[in-house]
């Protein structure tokens, strides 16, 4: 399974928002960083066809996505950075709405939805409306859609941001164990979300990719780079990170 | 400052309270109209009629309740400085010589205006030439009633009663009452709307203090020094403002379209009673006076609901719920007012109520003493009294309360309540299609079941027949000949058009002879009378009678021109629903369904965008092209709703109200739609036509689904859905700008003013149609095309 960005361009205006990126993702977990309008949003709507694209092209298995339209959708699990959700509805109903736009079978979508309440510890609450939910609590409602009808490429735009650490924690190990024969797109601003359970992490700044690798890999690439100022052993993907991303 | 700011910020309650003045005026309007001016119109001799039941029925010639006004005004400036007595004698003679002269034949409106007029300047006058008689009377029941056993106990509430009602008036005794112009009060008085639209209006700004308990900024607000008692003395004080200004800006329009619909107030200076709405009150006092003092208690009760309500949806935690519990609280108040009858021992519950303050003015209109123990209570004075001490006692309660309320505190049991009516919903919402749950968004979460709901409610109030008058007798004969005759026109229906010509000539011939004899002296003058009314009825019939022949003549050379079989059909029905005089029952029932599919549908896409949901939709397999197609379906299927309940109405007033056999006849044997370019029956012409009502409707919900998609709050879309589909034809239809004729999305809704302009031919509705149809194909073709962020 191959998901392929090439030479992918978005314009608005004069503002280029991603430049010419040209990344190939296999199955595994890839902890996006960067910071505020380095593109990794951008980017995600651009493989979800939610913005048209300036340039380039982005291939599933060989084929545009464009092309694929709706059978790419269907291996497609997204959760986007900006929470959207029926406010009026239970938890259980905005389920089995998604589960019924993705075009699960309704019996296999009841298993799913009682399988991700349970995952996502929201069995006691899924009566309640999204309205009256705290924000970790609907950022756990959307991280289970998004995981809905068994995705073969999961989107996840900051999946983790107002959870507290347990549920972090929680949520992290899930997606760790999800990453099998899956293209896991996991953007966050938290290091330590990415740092033990991604496969590759990607370094966006100004629309570019400024690196890509193991974690481990950067992590010693950094620290041939800087060795002499600083204590030998302490460095840390947060370290990485100010490195290629810091001003 | 800040918090009034913050109130006047927020879009919806602005947009809310604009809407409330706006419907107030508008409604006002239009019940004076409805209301005849405040005229009475009959007229004492009948002269038209009206077609329904399958039967012909005398009916009232009516005449233009306006220009009854304008008479009644301008007698009203001749007489006003007459002694009453003088007027009413005067009145008095040229009713009766205005009587006989109100007959139904053309000519006779001017007569019947002025009849109109001076028969309600006399009931005005008779009214404040009485009122001193009505005074006495009153004192004279005391003297009376005081005789009998059953009230002379002084120490019984009757007794009591008695005495005080006489004591109250007798203050009165010698009050003067002059002739004015008083629709202006008496309208103000007698419209309870504003009422209860100031009510909403007040509901409005008390739930925008909810808004930190939505915003989740309660305890943050509850915290922070000024949050407590400062905040709701600031609340207070805007709720004491909000009440000033409702009050000004809401009775005032009243007042000021009262004042510009009646050519003012009179004069100021006249006892109050003048008015005959105000003839129970037993308080000294000028109508200017009056004016003053009702406005400023008006502002104290408006203040008082206004604390009452505050504290209603202070008192519970979850917003929500605090919105059902006031609404519970407010429909038992309003049961108590409005069911419990006067002689209950409870009844002090019904006017010590919250909406005897809502409905203030029942205070002035109506003298009413309650039993407290015994003793007679005058629901006015203490209603009054007790808006002194109630307003600056609830104010601090509100403030208390607003205060001490903890944000986070109390099990919420109502909640726990949802939870388990959730739990049910959720059983059957999950076996919803993508359909099923486009129509629970649009119905249920945008709250398109009240739209509904108001729909049915207005459309079953819609008229959808108008009289039909004629001209002249032997027009109203024709139509009963035709009713007679009405079927295939083959030889047989001129043999037996001529039968009866026979008959007719016979009674005229019958006169002739009778004329012949009484010059002869073999006939006295009452036989003669008696062939001449038989040839007077034989000549109208007559007349009538040719018209059907030359009717049925003509029907037969079309019919043979242009190969559709001659039929004679009785047209009274299909003019009395779709005829020129029913233009403006089609107008309003079209008004009504735009609107309804405007306010049912302009939510539909923008609540995706506002809910952040449009991203996550068109990631998924089935969130572009399938949801759209439902969402298309969905406005199909709410068109077809809405034609249903408006003209479904209208098919059921057409075949419950009329018999017509004439449904195989082809159709263009209707006189209205001569110039139908297809053959068909009148059945199948009809089901054309609504079938293209359905289609014109649906087309007016695509356009406004596209425009729904363009905005991204929903006000701002309802508005704008409205902006394009509504006020053009508003503005066409009762302002009369031509200019917006070509996008006035009525006319192809309406189809018959398109079709009797022409004759029945085609040309111009397939045009109007075909333009609608363009914008909803565009419409469409916009709503797929467009990606949901793809620019900044």
């Amino acid at each position: 399974m191959k998901l392929e960005l090439l030479n992918l361009t978005k314009q608005y205006g004069n503002f280029t928002a991603l430049d010419r990126v040209n990344i190939t993702f296999t199955e595994g977990i890839y902890g996006i960083l960067g910071a505020n309008g380095a593109g990794k949003s951008t980017m995600m709507n651009l493989i979800t066809d939610n913005i048209s694209r300036t340039q380039g092209q982005i291939l599933f298995n060989g084929t545009d996505i464009l092309k694929l339209g709706r059978e790419f959708r269907r291996v497609l699990g997204y959760m986007p950075q900006q929470q959207g959700y029926y406010e009026h509805m239970t938890a259980q109903t905005f389920l089995s709405y998604m589960a019924d736009l993705k075009a699960i079978p309704k019996k296999q979508a009841r298993e799913e939805i009682e399988r991700l309440l349970e995952i996502t510890n929201l069995s006691n609450v899924r009566h309640k409306k999204l309205g009256g939910f705290s924000g970790g609590m609907k950022q756990r409602v959307l991280l289970a859609q998004a995981l809905l009808g068994n995705p073969k490429v999961v989107i996840l735009d900051e999946p983790t941001a107002g959870l507290d650490p347990k549920e972090r924690i929680r949520i992290r190990s899930f997606i760790a164990e999800l990453s099998r024969e899956r293209i896991i797109l996991l953007a966050t601003h938290i290091v330590s979300d990415i740092e033990s359970i991604s496969d590759q992490i990607l370094m966006m700044k100004h629309g570019r990719v400024v690196g890509l690798d193991r974690p481990d890999r950067l992590i010693e690439r950094v620290a041939q780079e800087v060795r002499e100022s600083v204590v030998p052993g302490h460095f840390s993907l947060e370290d990485v990170y100010l490195y290629y991303l810091g001003e | 400052m800040r918090e009034l700011g913050r109130i006047l910020s927020r879009r919806r309650l602005a947009l809310g309270l604009a809407l409330i003045a706006l419907l107030n005026g508008l409604l006002f309007l239009r019940e004076q109209k409805k209301n005849d001016y405040g005229l009475d119109l009959e007229l004492p001799v009948s002269g038209g009629l009206v077609y329904f039941d399958g039967s012909f029925t005398a009916a009232q010639v009516t005449v233009d309740a306006r220009a009854a006004y304008r008479r009644y005004a301008q007698r009203l400036e001749r007489i006003r400085e007459m002694p009453l007595a003088g007027a009413v004698t005067a009145l008095t003679e040229e009713l009766d010589a205005l009587k006989g002269k109100t007959g139904g034949e053309e000519g006779a409106e001017d007569d019947r205006l002025d009849y109109v007029a001076v028969k309600n300047l006399l009931d005005k006058a008779e009214y404040l030439a009485g009122y001193g008689d009505w005074l006495e009377t009153i004192q004279k029941n005391k003297e009376n009633l005081l005789t009998f056993s059953l009230f002379n106990d002084p120490n019984s509430f009757s007794g009591r009663n008695i005495l005080k009602t006489a004591g109250e008036f007798e203050k009165l005794r010698g009050v003067e009452l002059t002739l004015g112009a008083d629709g202006a009060v008496e309208a103000f008085m007698t419209f309870p709307l504003t009422d209860y639209f100031l009510v909403l209006a007040l509901l409005l700004l008390a739930l925008s203090f909810l808004e930190e308990r939505k915003a989740g900024l309660w305890s943050v607000i509850h915290a922070a020094p000024n949050g407590r008692v400062k905040l709701a003395v600031r609340r207070t004080l805007i709720l004491l403002g909000a009440s000033v200004f409702g009050v000004v800006l809401l009775y005032g329009t009243d007042l000021a379209l009262g004042f510009a619909l009646y050519g003012g107030f009179g004069d100021l200076d006249r006892p109050v009673q003048s008015v005959e709405a105000l003839g129970r009150l037993p308080m000294l006092a000028t109508v200017g006076g009056f004016l003053i003092r009702y406005f400023l208690l008006r502002m104290a009760a408006a203040f008082l609901i206004a604390l009452i309500l505050w504290l209603m949806l202070t008192a519970v935690n979850n917003v929500k719920y605090t919105v059902i519990a006031a609404a519970g609280v407010l429909a038992a108040e309003y049961s108590l007012y409005t069911f419990l009858p006067v002689q209950s021992v409870f009844n002090v519950l019904k006017y010590f109520n919250l909406f005897t303050y809502i409905s203030l003015s029942d205070l002035y209109t109506n003298y009413l003493n309650v039993d407290l123990f015994g003793f007679p209570l005058g629901i006015r004075g203490v209603s009054q009294l007790a808006l002194i001490p109630l307003c600056p006692l609830l104010a601090s309660v509100c403030v208390a309360v607003h205060c001490n309320k903890k944000p986070t505190e109390g099990r919420d049991l109502l909640g726990r309540a949802a939870v388990k009516i959730n739990s049910v919903a959720d059983r059957g919402l999950r076996r919803l299609g993508l359909f099923g749950m486009e129509l629970h968004k649009t119905l249920w979460i945008q709250k398109g079941v009240v739209a509904a709901a108001l729909l049915v409610y207005v459309a079953a109030g819609l008229t959808y027949t108008a009289p039909v008058s004629f001209a002249s007798l032997a027009e109203q004969t024709a139509r009963e000949y035709t009713a007679v005759f009405a079927g295939p026109v083959t030889d047989e229906t001129f043999d037996r058009i001529d039968a009866e010509q026979t008959l007719l000539n016979n009674d005229l011939d019958a006169y002739e002879d009778a004329q012949k004899a009484f010059a002869e002296g073999l006939l006295e003058y009452p036989e003669l009378d008696v062939y001449a009314h038989k040839a007077d009825t034989a000549q109208i019939k007559s007349e009538g009678l040719s018209r059907v022949r030359a009717r049925c003549e003509a029907l037969r050379a079309q019919g043979e021109r242009e190969g559709f079989a001659p039929w004679l059909i009785d047209e009274t029905p299909f003019e009395s629903v779709y005829g020129v005089r029913a233009q403006d029952n089609q107008q309003r029932a079209a008004l009504a369904a735009v609107l309804a599919l405007t306010l049912l549908l302009a939510g539909s896409m923008v609540y995706e965008r506002q809910s952040g949901m449009m991203f996550l939709l068109r990631s998924t397999a089935r969130g572009r092209g399938a949801l759209l197609r439902r969402k298309l379906l969905l406005a199909a299927v709410t068109a077809a709703f809405v034609w249903a309940a408006v003209y479904g109405m209208e098919v059921y007033t057409l075949l419950s109200g009329f018999e017509i056999p004439a449904w195989r006849a082809p159709v263009k044997n209707l006189s209205m739609l001569t110039s139908f370019p297809l053959k068909c029956s009148v059945a199948g012409g009809l089901a054309l036509l609504y079938a293209c009502r359905w289609l014109a409707l649906f087309c007016v919900a695509a356009v406004t689904l596209c425009l729904s998609g363009l905005f991204r709050r929903m006000e701002t879309a309802c508005v704008a859905s409205c902006a394009v589909t509504l006020i053009p034809s508003v503005l066409y239809a009762y302002r009369g700008i031509g200019l917006f004729r070509p996008l006035a999305v009525i006319l192809p809704v309406e189809i018959m003013p398109l079709l009797l302009e022409a004759n029945g031919a085609l040309s111009a509705f397939l045009t109007y149609l075909a333009a609608l149809a363009a914008a909803a194909i565009l419409a469409i073709y916009g709503l797929f095309a467009t990606k949901c962020g793809g620019g900044r």
